[in-house]
């Protein structure tokens, strides 16, 4: 169940990690440049308000993809609850400012909390129990499933279907679309730079080694469970404070801003075009696609077609994702991708 | 009947059988011998069509079956047991009968040659085969693969996991299959019982065949003798 | 409670159906069609659409159910023939991911085509009295037809050489080859039934609650947990495991609302496959 399909699996998802490390500078350099590139987008559509509250959506879920990036992509936790844990932490961010008049950092940093344990409780589960890969998407779905009932029903607490005006940080700059942008762009460059830090520490060691082959990884006292945990922990933590942020920015949630096929559908098609366990995939994947959301609104219900001839063509033909791909094209060093062996042809 | 010309065959790309003939005549016993690792379920797994060939050629029965998958193979008249038998752990004993005989129905009179010659299968008609000891389950997986009526019959390792006597006792079974003048094949470590019951021989070493011969020539081969009957 | 405990049986056995569906597939070829209630849908809608064009009921849902059987062929042909390629949790993932993009694309034409349809099929008839409950004639023809069904597959499955075959190949592959089977042909064989399963989820339920267009990833996903509850490959599991879950549900739903009734119901299937991943009555691999 374990180690060779995960390494199976990692064909399908694309982790290739041929690559040396990186220096520092030259990530932080590239999350920078990233964070510039983005950075430009208001001067484009800053006018238009619908636009910017596409731009900010866009930057949430790339946030989200990250986030799922992390737990899925380093540890092959396959969770379908991203939309729920963001849920968790845009709700009780909202709730806890609104209803029980918790500062707004105190309420964001409790739900983020509250989401980053539901999270690793999850994992710690699947964990325990040895549950495979679809066993635990199941479960996750589960959770999501419950979640998104559990608000419909609560209704006096959480305004069920129509959701709840969240009043915290009205009046403030979160509410105005230029400086909103920038706080949830800030929010996906702080992911980079975690995400990017935790690959070249000990602990992406430890996450490559138990995607390639669980059974080596325990046998080289990786100790798997811990780190799928962590990974479970950290990235579900990212779900809730982008959740919880975005609450804030945009004023109101409701049951479908956080639902399953409205967030985690969206996240995966993000995550398999630009790349599965890649730093940078997500975010690609998330302006590509808010991008080409954008551009086929007028197709309305169409769109789902589109997107699903995209997932299979993604999954039949470019299967590792746009950037694994670039990276096998452009890359020729030798050693970085399977080639002739040492002391042969030169790849040029 | 079979005829198995410089058959290649192997794993991942190296070979662990190479540039290996052998033929097998209607009505003979014909039996492969060799050391575990010597490559005999994978030359046999090649021959029946559980393995692509990377050389050489397989003639059944006039019809050239080089790369024909086994669930074409066994259609045209070729039956085979592998060690590890894969029989239906959920299905009875007469289920798993049934089966063999797949797509058609059971023919009575081969079920009753069957169980007259297995008579512990006929005891237990109504039991899970998973629940059964190794030597009752070898007797359902060759029990299973006579009720297609093969014209040849095919057996890797039968003895596998078996207790000497049950060993003994498959083999006279084999014998009588030999006598009633069903062509067979078979793969085997236990070298006395195989060339005892047999016509003809070869010997398997390192993926290659090394010796051939009649079975009492094998026998009283010096090579053979010091190598798999432990005399000196 | 009786009244609940009736409509949870009623309940029970379509989820019983929905489930039988799935778990064959995926018992006899490793494989979880995600676009299972898209399925659902579409023979729903042909059914309706050949009512609204003046077919009777019954030939229109024979229709409905040759369409179902049609669409798990056509899946078959096409998306399913890469996934068979890879082997183990590769494939299920595959499959997953695929049938998942055949979903989006069934459910997106569906729902921008005939964005307000829903089937419908209203049986007449006086309600019957059964164990002092009055039971709609719509739940009870629903379940007579999936009572028949149940006995239809029992029947194929235990007594035939076809159904023979189709448990061998879920018991051991290899073995079904050396028997002459063809897993592939089966595997085909398969697809075509849950396709048909699937009409016989549409047009039951319909005929105790509309069926809309919409419903097509709800269906799969109350499939989808049914299935693992009653153990992934297991028919018989499936069947418990919807008669179980369709009366916790309904009892749930009488004495409690019915968003909390169904988290209930959520977190009771989560516990199962937590406690016992193999689901009630599994095939231990």
């Amino acid at each position: 169940m374990s180690g060779r399909a995960l390494a199976a699996g990692t064909s399908l998802v694309g982790g290739a990690e041929a690559r040396t490390s990186r220096s520092l500078p030259l990530l932080f350099g590239s999350i920078a440049a990233v964070g510039a590139v983005l950075a430009l987008v208001p001067l484009w559509v800053g006018s238009s308000r619908v636009l910017m509250g596409v731009a900010v959506l866009g930057l949430a879920f790339a946030c989200y993809a990250i986030g799922f990036n992390l737990i899925f992509g380093s540890t092959g936790q396959l969770f379908l609850c991203v939309g729920a844990l963001a849920g968790v932490g845009g709700y009780g961010a909202a709730l806890l400012a609104d209803r029980v008049g918790m500062p707004i950092v105190a309420a964001l940093a409790v739900a983020t909390l509250g989401a980053s344990l539901v999270g690793g409780l999850l994992s710690w589960v699947a964990v325990r129990r040895s549950l495979g890969v679809i066993f635990a998407g199941i479960v996750t779905l589960i959770f999501a499933l419950s979640f998104e009932n559990l608000v419909l029903g609560a209704s006096t607490i959480t305004g069920g279907d129509a959701g709840i005006q969240v009043s915290a940080g009205s009046g403030t700059f979160l509410r105005q679309r230029t400086a909103a942008y920038y706080v949830m762009l800030g929010l996906v460059v702080a992911f980079l730079v975690v995400h990017g830090l935790l690959r070249r520490s000990h602990v992406g060691w430890a996450f490559r080694a138990l995607r390639d082959d669980e059974v080596a990884a325990e046998l080289a006292g990786v100790d798997v469970a811990r780190y799928r945990v962590y990974a479970a922990l950290v990235g579900s933590a990212m779900l809730g404070l982008a959740g919880g942020m975005y609450a804030l920015i945009a004023g109101r949630v409701s049951p479908t801003t956080y639902g399953f096929a409205q967030v985690d559908v969206v996240v995966i098609v993000m995550l398999a075009f630009g790349g599965i366990g890649t730093l940078f995939g997500p975010v690609l994947g998330a302006v590509v696609f808010t991008f080409l959301d954008e551009l086929l609104i007028d197709l309305g219900q169409l769109r789902l077609l589109a997107y699903g001839a995209l997932v299979i063509v993604l999954f039949l033909w470019i299967r590792r994702g746009v950037i694994p791909t670039l990276a096998g094209l452009v890359s020729r060093r030798p050693g970085t991708r399977p080639g002739p062996p040492p002391g042969g042809e030169e790849p040029g | 009947m079979l005829e198995v010309e410089g058959v290649s065959a192997g794993y991942q790309g190296s070979d662990v059988v190479r540039d290996v003939s052998f033929r097998v005549d209607e009505g003979e016993t014909v039996i492969i011998i060799g050391s575990n690792g010597a490559g005999k379920t994978t030359l046999f797994r090649a021959v029946c069509g559980l393995l692509p060939l990377s050389a050489g050629r397989v003639t059944f029965l006039g019809e050239d079956i080089t790369g024909m998958p086994v669930q074409r193979v066994v259609r045209r008249g070729l039956a085979f047991v592998p060690a590890e038998r894969h029989l239906f752990p959920h299905m009875t004993v007469e289920e798993n009968l049934a089966l063999g005989a797949y797509p058609d129905r059971p023919d009575p009179e081969i079920r009753n040659t069957v169980l007259e010659l297995f008579p512990r299968l006929a005891e237990r008609l109504r039991q899970l085969a998973g629940t059964m000891s190794g030597g009752e389950q070898q007797m359902l997986a060759v029990g299973r693969a006579l009720m297609s009526h093969p014209r040849l019959l095919v057996l890797d390792e039968p003895t596998t996991g078996l207790a000497p006597i049950v060993a003994r006792s498959a083999y006279t079974a084999l014998g009588r299959l030999r006598d009633r003048g069903l062509t067979i094949l078979v793969a085997e470590q236990q070298v006395p019982l195989a060339l005892a019951v047999s016509d003809r021989g070869y010997v398997l070493e390192n993926g290659a065949i090394g010796l051939t011969g009649t079975s009492p020539e094998l026998a009283s081969d010096p090579r053979v003798r010091s190598a798999y009957l432990g005399v000196i | 409670m009786t009244a609940s405990i009736l409509d949870g049986i009623v309940l029970g056995l379509q989820f019983g159906v929905l489930a039988a569906g799935l778990t064959l597939v995926y018992g006899l070829g490793g494989v979880l069609n995600l676009a299972y209630g898209q399925i659902a849908v579409v023979s729903g809608l042909v059914t309706l659409l050949t009512m609204e064009a003046g077919l009777p009921a019954v030939p229109a849902a024979l229709l409905g159910l040759v369409t179902g059987g049609v669409l798990g062929l056509v899946l078959d042909m096409t998306i399913l023939q890469p996934v068979y390629r890879r082997s183990g949790e590769a494939r299920v993932l595959l499959s997953l991911l695929l049938t998942l993009g055949a979903a989006f694309v069934i459910d997106g034409y569906l729902n921008w085509r005939y964005p307000l349809k829903g089937l419908n099929l209203r049986i007449s008839g006086e309600p019957l009295v059964i164990f002092g409950v009055r039971m709609r004639m719509g739940s009870v023809v629903a379940s007579i037809i999936t009572l028949v069904v149940i006995g239809v597959l029992y029947w194929l499955f235990r007594y035939t050489r076809l159904g023979r075959a189709v448990r061998s190949v879920i018991q051991d592959e290899e073995g079904s080859r050396l028997v002459g089977i063809d897993p592939q042909v089966m595997m085909r064989l398969i697809l075509v039934l849950s396709g048909v399963l699937a009409g016989v989820v549409a047009i039951t339920r319909s005929m105790v609650a509309p069926v809309n267009v919409r419903a097509g990833f709800s269906l799969t996903v109350l499939g989808l947990i049914v299935t693992v509850v009653g153990g992934l490959g297991s028919i018989s599991g499936a069947f418990l495991a919807g008669l179980v879950l369709g009366i916790i549900n309904s009892v749930a739903s009488s004495y409690i609302g019915t968003f909390l009734s169904l988290i209930i119901l959520l977190v009771a299937a989560a516990v199962t496959i937590v406690i016992r991943p193999a689901g009630l009555l599994g095939v231990r691999e």
